[in-house]
Formats: C-alpha cells, sequence, structure tokens
C-alpha cells in the first residue's frame, strides 16, 4: 500500500482506539454526548445518503426517526420482547418511508424539499393527535433499553458500533452499481432516462433504504432517553439534520459524524456556558458555508488531495 | 458480481471488524462509575432546570428569577447549610432537558433536580433522575405525576392541572349557572384542566353544553369563540396554558362583544402577569380560579411582589412564585433532614414540611406527594400605581388533587382525556 | 352553516392571507430574482416585529412603527446580502445555507433584545374597533391588513409591469446574462431586491404585530406558511402568492370549523394536491 494508503488506515485506527477508549478515559456524561453524537451522526448520514449520492435534499427525515422510535417506544411499553419490538419499528419505518417515497419519488429539487418538509410536519402532527397510541405532548415513559446494553457504556460502545457498522454499508453502496446509478441521477435525470434506468424506481429504493437508517437512529435515540415524545419528529430536528449533513461535507462518508460532533458541542457543551450558544452555532454555519464550501470533511479531502499531489477523485 | 474495488477494501473491513469486536470485549469490562451526590461539609449542590429560551422562555425565566429570589433573601442558606445551584436551559425540548438533567447529575454532581416546567420536559428528567436513586422537585401541572405515574422520589411543589378548577367547577354552579362551555388546548394539559371544571361543575348539577378543544399555539380564536358563542350557555370556562394564546383568545372574545354578555371564569394560568402586561384595561374585572395571586393581602407575597419587582421591573408571575415555592420547600426540608439528601428520605422530609403561609398560602402535601392548599377566587384589579393584578375575593381552603372524591375513586378513573365529558 | 357564519370565517382566512400575502411577497420577489430560498425571512419578519413593538410602544406612532419595522429588516437584509450572500452567489445549497445561519443568529438577537415574553403591537384607536357587516360585528383591524394587502398587490403589480425597475427584474428574472450584457447592473439589482424583501418581512412583522403575537419561535411558524403559500403558487409568482396566500389563509380558517382535527395539517392538502398536478405551483415556471 502506498503512503497515503498508510496513513489512511493509521488514522482509521487512531479513531477507532478513540471511540474504544472513551468510556474509560472520559468522564460519564461526555460519553452519553458522544452517543447523542453517533445518533445525530446516524439519522444525518441518513440525509446524506440522499443529498449525497442522488442530490435530493429531504429535511423531513425525523419523521422516518420519529416511526422507527415511536415502534419500538410502543412496543416496549406495551410489554413485546426485544424481537417483536425491533420488528414493530421495522414495520412502521417501512411504511412511513413508502409513504415519503411515494410522494416523493417522481419530484427533485426544491419540490422534493417541500413534499418532505410537509411530510415531517405531518408526522409530527400525528404523534401530537394520535394521544392513546403515541402518550401525545406528554410523551411514553419507562422505553427500557434492552439489558445488555443498560448501562451508559454498554450503550455507548453499541451505539457506537451500530454506527459504524451502517457507515460500512453506506460505504459499500457508495461504490456499488446502485450508488453509481444514484449518482448519475444527480448529474442528469433526463440523460438517465435516456440510458434506460427507470429513475423513479431507483429514487423510491434510495428513500427506502435512506429511511431504514433513519428509523435506526429512532431506535436508537427511543432507548438512548428512555422516553419519547413528538419532539422528535419536530422540524428543527430534521432541518439540524441537513445543517450537519452540509456543515460536514455532503457527499462525504464521515461529513455526518464531524458535522454531529459540531452541532452536539454547541447544542449541549456550549449551551452550559454560553447563553448565546444559538449565535455561536449560526456563524460557525456561515462561517463554514463561505470558507469551507464543501463542508469541512470536503475541505480536508479536497486539502489532503493537494498535499498528497493526487489529481481529486471524481465523484466523491 | 462484486465490484474490483470492494476487494481492496476488504483489508480495511476486516481492521475494522477486529477493531469492532475488540471494543465488543472491551465492553465487558466496565470502567469507573461516577460517583454522584456527595456532600462537602456544610453544603449542598442542587440542579435547576427550566426553557430559558424558545417559545416558553419567559416562563423559564420568571422560575429562575423567583428561585433566586428565595435563596439571596435568605443569604443563600437553609438553616445551616450553604446552597449552590447550578442552572439549565432546556429550551423547552425534552431531549434536551433529559440531556442537561444527565450533565447536572453526572458531572456537576447535583444532589438533587429542580424543575423543568413543560410536562413532556418533566416526565423525561423525572423519569432520569429517578433512576439515578436522586430526588426532584417539579412544579409542573401534568396530573398523573403524582396519581398513576407516582414515583416515591418524585415531589410536586404546586397543584395539578386539573386541581384549581374543582372549586371553579362547582362555584360556577353555585352561582346559578346551568349550563357551561369549555374552551381548553389540545392537550393533556387542556385536558385535565378542563376535566378538573367539569367533572366538578357536572357533579354538582350542571350541563355542558359544548367543549371546544384548541390546538396549541392558536393565531385565530375566532372560531372557537363563534363556536361558543353558538351554544350560549349561562357561563364559559378557559382553561388556558397562558402566554400568547390567553392573550388571543381574549382579544377574540372582546372583539365579538361577548365580554359583557356571558360570564367567563379562567383558571390558574389564564389571566396571569404575562397577559395582563400584553391586554391591559381590557383586562379589569376577569376572574379566575387559581393559586398564586399577587395581590393577595398577606405580608409575605406583598413582600415578594415588592422585592421582585424593585429587583426585575415587573410583577412577578406563578411561574416566578413557584419556583420560589420549590425553593421555599426544599429549604424547610433541609432544616429537617440536618442538610443531607439522601433520595426517598429526604422527600419523606419534604412531604412532613407544613407551611402556614408561603407564596400559595398555608401548605401541606398529601401521601402521593403533591401540595394541598388555598385555591383563590381572584377578580383583576387596579392596583394603586395603576398597574393590573389580581386580588382575591374567595377563598377555598384545602383543595386536594383529588377533588371532593378521595383518592380511592378518583385513581378509579382514567386520567382526564380529551373525551371525559363528566359522567 | 349561516351565511353570517361563512362570511365571517371568510374574512377571518382573507386576513389572516393578507398578512401571508405582505410576507410571501417579498420572499417570492427574492427568489423569482436571484433563486434565492431565503429562509432567514421569517426571521426577518420577526425582527421587524419586535422592533415595530417598541417604537410604537416608545413613540404611539404605529406609523412610525412600521416605517421603523421596515427598515430595520431592510437593513439586516442589505448587511446579509453584500457581506455574505453575495460571495456564494449562484451556488444554491450554500446561500440557503447562509440564510439558515442568519437566521439562527438574528432570531437569537431578538431574543437577547427583547426577551420571551409575546409581544404585540399598541394598535391605533382608529384601528381597534370593530364594524357593523350585516349581522356581524368584524374587527377594524382585520379589514385594515385586507385593505394593506390589496394596496401592496397592486403596488406591487404596477411597478413590476408599468415602470422601468420592474422591467429591470423582469429581464434579470428572465434572463440574466443577456441582461447583464445589455449593460444592467445585475448585482446591484440584486441588492436592491433583497432589501425590498427584507423589508416587505419587516413590514409583516408590524402588521402582524397587531394580529397575532411575537415571541420566540414565531419566526419559523410563519416562515412554514410562508414556504407552503409560494409552493401552492409557484416560486417567483407574484399572482401565485396573491392567489396562494389568499387559499391558504381560507384553508386555515374553514379547516378549524370543518376538520378541528385536521386543521394542523390542513394547509398541506392544497400543497399536495397542486404538486401532483402543477409541480410548478399555480403561476409558477418549471425550472430546468
Amino acid at each position: 500500500m502506498s503512503a497515503a494508503r498508510w496513513a489512511g488506515v493509521a488514522a482509521l485506527a487512531a479513531g477507532i482506539a478513540a471511540v474504544v477508549a472513551a468510556p474509560y478515559v472520559l468522564p460519564s456524561y461526555t460519553v452519553s454526548l458522544l452517543t447523542l453524537m453517533f445518533i445525530a451522526a446516524l439519522l444525518a448520514s441518513s440525509v446524506n445518503l440522499l443529498a449525497g449520492l442522488a442530490g435530493l435534499v429531504s429535511i423531513g427525515h425525523a419523521g422516518i426517526a420519529a416511526a422507527g422510535a415511536y415502534g419500538v417506544a410502543w412496543a416496549t411499553v406495551h410489554g413485546l420482547g426485544l424481537p417483536a419490538a425491533l420488528g414493530v419499528a421495522a414495520a412502521l419505518t417501512l411504511a412511513v418511508s413508502v409513504v415519503y417515497a411515494l410522494t416523493t419519488m417522481r419530484t427533485s429539487g426544491i419540490v422534493f424539499l417541500m413534499i418532505t418538509l410537509a411530510l415531517g410536519i405531518t408526522v409530527f402532527g400525528l404523534a401530537l393527535k394520535l394521544s392513546s397510541v403515541t402518550g401525545g405532548q406528554n410523551g411514553l415513559t419507562g422505553v427500557r433499553r434492552p439489558g445488555m446494553v443498560g448501562e451508559w457504556w454498554q450503550y455507548y460502545f453499541f451505539t457506537a458500533a451500530v454506527y459504524g457498522a451502517c457507515l460500512l454499508v453506506l460505504a459499500a453502496m457508495s461504490r456499488s452499481p446502485f450508488g453509481l446509478t444514484l449518482r448519475g441521477i444527480r448529474e442528469s435525470q433526463s440523460r438517465m432516462t435516456s440510458l434506460g434506468y427507470s429513475v423513479t424506481a431507483v429514487k423510491f429504493v434510495a428513500i427506502l433504504v435512506s429511511g431504514a437508517f433513519a428509523g435506526c437512529a429512532g431506535v436508537l435515540l427511543a432507548w438512548n432517553s428512555e422516553f419519547l415524545s413528538p419532539s422528535v419528529a419536530s422540524f428543527s430536528r430534521s432541518a439540524l439534520a441537513v445543517v450537519i449533513v452540509i456543515v460536514g461535507g455532503v457527499g462525504t462518508l464521515l461529513g455526518p459524524l464531524v458535522g454531529a460532533g459540531i452541532v452536539v458541542a454547541a447544542e449541549y457543551w456550549l449551551s452550559s456556558y454560553v447563553e448565546r450558544w444559538q449565535t455561536v452555532l449560526g456563524a460557525v454555519l456561515i462561517l463554514v458555508v463561505l470558507f469551507a464550501p464543501r463542508g469541512i470533511v470536503g475541505g480536508l479531502e479536497g486539502l489532503a488531495g493537494q498535499l498528497t499531489h493526487r489529481p481529486r477523485k471524481e465523484g466523491s | 458480481m462484486i465490484p474490483r474495488r470492494w476487494k481492496r477494501q476488504r483489508r480495511a473491513a476486516r481492521l475494522v471488524l477486529v477493531v469492532l469486536a475488540v471494543a465488543l470485549a472491551a465492553s465487558a469490562c466496565a470502567p469507573d462509575e461516577d460517583t454522584g451526590g456527595g456532600e462537602t461539609g456544610g453544603t449542598v449542590k442542587l440542579g435547576f432546570i427550566s426553557p430559558v429560551t424558545g417559545f416558553v422562555a419567559a416562563l423559564g425565566t420568571d422560575m429562575r428569577r423567583g428561585w433566586e429570589m428565595y435563596w439571596q433573601q435568605n443569604g443563600g442558606k437553609a438553616g445551616d447549610v450553604t446552597v449552590q445551584t447550578v442552572f439549565e436551559d432546556d429550551t423547552g425540548d425534552p431531549e434536551v432537558a433529559l440531556t442537561k438533567a444527565r450533565r447536572l447529575v453526572e458531572q456537576e454532581q447535583v444532589q438533587l433536580v429542580a424543575g423543568p416546567i413543560l410536562a413532556n420536559t418533566a416526565y423525561a428528567v423525572a423519569g432520569y433522575v429517578a433512576g439515578r436513586g436522586l430526588p426532584t422537585v417539579q412544579m409542573t401541572g401534568a396530573d398523573d405525576l403524582t396519581q398513576r405515574k407516582f414515583d416515591p422520589l418524585v415531589l410536586r411543589v404546586g397543584y395539578t392541572s386539573s386541581q384549581s378548577n374543582f372549586p371553579a367547577g362547582q362555584w360556577a354552579y353555585e352561582q346559578g349557572h346551568k349550563t357551561a362551555v369549555t374552551i381548553c388546548p389540545d392537550y393533556a394539559f387542556g385536558w385535565e384542566s378542563c376535566g378538573g371544571f367539569v367533572s366538578a361543575f357536572v357533579k354538582a348539577g350542571g350541563k355542558i353544553e359544548r367543549q371546544v378543544w384548541h390546538p396549541l399555539g392558536t393565531q385565530d380564536f375566532s372560531t372557537y369563540v363563534a363556536q361558543a358563542r353558538q351554544a350560549n350557555p349561562d357561563v364559559v370556562f378557559i382553561g388556558s396554558a397562558g402566554g400568547p394564546d390567553a392573550i388571543l383568545f381574549y382579544k377574540s372574545w372582546t372583539g365579538f362583544g361577548l365580554k359583557d354578555r356571558i360570564p367567563l371564569v379562567g383558571n390558574c394560568c389564564f389571566a396571569d402577569q404575562v397577559f395582563l402586561r400584553e391586554v391591559g384595561e381590557e383586562a379589569l374585572d376577569l376572574q379566575s380560579f387559581t393559586y398564586w395571586s399577587e395581590g393577595r393581602d398577606s405580608p409575605l407575597v406583598q413582600r415578594f411582589v415588592q422585592a421582585y419587582e424593585q429587583q426585575h421591573k415587573e410583577i412577578p408571575s406563578l411561574y416566578a412564585a413557584g419556583a420560589y415555592t420549590m425553593a421555599q420547600v426544599i429549604a424547610e426540608a433541609l432544616k429537617k433532614t440536618g442538610g443531607k439528601i439522601e433520595g426517598e428520605d429526604f422527600i419523606n422530609a419534604a412531604r412532613q414540611v407544613s407551611l402556614s403561609e408561603s407564596l400559595y398560602g398555608a401548605l401541606t402535601f398529601d401521601d402521593t406527594n403533591n401540595v394541598v392548599g388555598p385555591v383563590y377566587r381572584t377578580r383583576v384589579q387596579r392596583r394603586d400605581d395603576g398597574t393590573l393584578w389580581s386580588v382575591v375575593e374567595q377563598t377555598f381552603p384545602e383543595v386536594s388533587q383529588f377533588g371532593t372524591e378521595g383518592k380511592e375513586a378518583f385513581l378509579e378513573h382514567p386520567v382526564f382525556s380529551r373525551d371525559y365529558t363528566g359522567q | 352553516m349561516t351565511l353570517d357564519e361563512f362570511l365571517l370565517q371568510a374574512l377571518n382566512g382573507l386576513s389572516f392571507g393578507a398578512l401571508l400575502f405582505v410576507l410571501a411577497s417579498g420572499f417570492t420577489l427574492v427568489f423569482g430574482l436571484m433563486h434565492i430560498v431565503n429562509l432567514a425571512h421569517g426571521a426577518f419578519y420577526l425582527v421587524g416585529g419586535y422592533v415595530g413593538i417598541v417604537t410604537a410602544t416608545a413613540t404611539g406612532s404605529f406609523l412610525a412603527a412600521i416605517v421603523a419595522g421596515a427598515a430595520t429588516a431592510a437593513v439586516i437584509g442589505l448587511a446579509s446580502e453584500r457581506l455574505l450572500l453575495r460571495r456564494v452567489r449562484g451556488k444554491e445549497l450554500p446561500e440557503v445555507l447562509l440564510t439558515v445561519g442568519i437566521a439562527l443568529v438574528v432570531a437569537d438577537a431578538c431574543l437577547a433584545a427583547f426577551g420571551g415574553n409575546p409581544r404585540s403591537i399598541p394598535v391605533p384607536s382608529v384601528l381597534s374597533e370593530s364594524v357593523r357587516l350585516g349581522d356581524i360585528t368584524y374587527p377594524t383591524y382585520r379589514l385594515f391588513v385586507i385593505s394593506l394587502a390589496v394596496a401592496l398587490g397592486a403596488l406591487l403589480y404596477v411597478v413590476q409591469h408599468r415602470t422601468r425597475f420592474g422591467a429591470l427584474i423582469r429581464a434579470g428574472v428572465d434572463d440574466r446574462e443577456i441582461a447583464e450584457s445589455l449593460g444592467i447592473d445585475v448585482p446591484r439589482v440584486f441588492t436592491a431586491m433583497f432589501v425590498f424583501g427584507a423589508a416587505l418581512a419587516g413590514l409583516a412583522g408590524v402588521v402582524a404585530a397587531g394580529l397575532l403575537t411575537l415571541r420566540p419561535g414565531a419566526d419559523i411558524d410563519i416562515l412554514l406558511f410562508a414556504l407552503v403559500v409560494v409552493v401552492v403558487g409557484g416560486l417567483g409568482s407574484l399572482e401565485g402568492a396573491a392567489v396562494g396566500s389568499a387559499l391558504i389563509g381560507l384553508v386555515d380558517a374553514f379547516s378549524k370549523v370543518w376538520v378541528p382535527e385536521f386543521s394542523y395539517f390542513a394547509v398541506f392538502a392544497p400543497m399536495a394536491i397542486v404538486l401532483m398536478f402543477r409541480p410548478a405551483g399555480l403561476f409558477g415556471r418549471s425550472r430546468t
């Protein structure tokens, strides 16, 4: 392997070592923030899948995450065992993803954005209205985690592992024929159609796949808080996911993680010390857009490319 | 079928999987736990969560001010024990509230958590803090917190959403109003508020012509006001959560000329100071049933109002008064336990606290950790200097969260919901 | 439903729709010319409204409040466009994200400056009465809002179709490159339009403060309505904003009476229908 390759593997190993070491060197609260970071990164990754590969920006993905979250929460509160609870979450996530897909598969750009916006808000409204099932505004309490990952550090490893696994799947997908087809659609839908691809069908599948990741994030979120209320489907959660994707770098693999780190740090760590943390977050956003337009990871990749004098690989 | 590039990635993937396996193995070894809740000498550390930003920023800010005022007036001490508070902002979001509660407990090592205010944030925080074995003191109204979802580590220094409306329903009927229309926001707080009024009004013999539910955050109340007018009741009960909804409702109400046509009765939180500051003159003579009356003729209340006004240039709202009273009860409990905060022992001590005078009046607690105290029928009047406030016209002493039914009978039926019609 | 009730609800819908028009017109004009989805529009509305409230309370003049509110929003819009948006001209996603950042900063500044209490504007007594329309009494202020929106719509139409400035705008919308090659100072026109759009948002905020209340989060609430209006009406079209806001206002009002359970989602129904049959909106032009 080349020097750059070794550097990459070393960085990866160092990163993983840091993740593994965290609960032993950091206080439990910080580790719980890292858990939140991984969950946010997972949701953002689901948004990134559509935005980065297919050029479709969804500002309503918190709605799909909520489906997974409410599925597992409802099932747990009603005493269903783990496999059944996951089954309910999966079924609900699939159902909601199908609705998202059917309503948006023929659209793109601003229209896609607006429909996903409406869908997200609709899910939020349903979570509020169907109070006999969802607990309404007061929410559902007592959503116990599976016994094996009950402790804070166990849950942290679990979340990190799930995120890592999803990352591998996303990486593989990005390089797969399916991923290339999605990129083709981002470049030019009409060209893909003329090449014989059913653009609508591909988008449909992509939204379902993206929804699966979002649903996962929802389940992780419900278990993390052991509580659930409609705010998980709120517009600001969806919007934050998009912000995370763009700050990290659209289409990059690790962008969502970096973006999530920054946003979680601002929302929870910074806010304890600075009352005007939202101003700081807004300012960070502005700076990233102006000076790192491909996001932080995108910018770093570009920098690394320049440093190693390699021509930029196409389609990243 | 596998693309050639994937084979090259396999080495990296294997490395990752190996490390993940190591991580899983490592997860078998628990790291050191942060021990919480140690008291150092004569100091206790309390956590206080309220929404200082977000759509209920006014409530959270008032809460913080009320809490701080108590400790200011008492030298930051409860008896001999020094009290430190760490403040956190929950922005009105349960996820944030929960994470901030984690911070307070695990990083700041507080011994008790007070607040937050919104029901879903309160449930999230209480669930977590109680799960860690620490006591929590709440002022949110959510009925079930001290009823069907009772937890021995949770104390409510405040009234349930339905509690102060029992006397309202009874009184309304006794005034000769045989029919009523209720208007409440369409979520748990609204259901519980109207539920309190309805249950008492129907029990006394009255008839509910119509129950009008509006979504929280409604901007245009004319539809709902029109519905109320159409039913032509003897009295209308408004169970508002306060803030913009109350203001906008009342603007509609007066705008359609109903102020002098149909008697209106408000709940605890309808004609609060936030409302009065905005609505002004039109609010004169408005009647409410509440537990906080800033015009109440009590030396403690007037001292508090004066001091608060001097510092913050506003008359304190019920959120400020509530947080002040939370602090007061905690201080009294600390005096009883000698400065120790140990789980249920502390809550038990707090429950024994009996105040002959507080901002709410004479307070005791029942055995599910909720306040038993007076409810006042108030009227909006002008103070000497022209500002509006509510003064007490009638006192209903020792109102319990179970109304007149008694605990067992009350808990037989489910929590007040949208479908409750009083039968 | 009696005729009186129908009239009442229709007026409610139209008055709310009128407010939405004042807000959405600025939004759609900015998009039409510059292709910027300005998500800070709600924040401009909020800051304009707050400044208007403070001005009205201090001076007692509603007119001064309107001027102050619109001007404040305009200045912030100017700063945003000249200092920030210009640097990412033409790149859609960065532009939108920049406006999100601006929205966060402006909204937080409002919280810091004006506090969390819900505020509304003291309305001049001539507008705070009610008027008899047949059997119903209707608040004068709401009728004022409707008239304001109609007047504004007429003014914008005249400017767009009968003045030189309007011709410049239409040229820029139709074909930017040709307009530039004809010597039109397109960047300046863009700035002017953005500032104007912001001023309209500020105006909407001041007017709204007499109808609703302003508080933290009101910027997002109203922005969502504005987005629905322009999607229904067609991004970039003034006629679309007019028809869209009237439609959404009416749907909002009547759904509260007829289907109160679903009034929350009701406004999305027209949006869904329009997107199914005319994805570019009722009066929109499809962009390739």
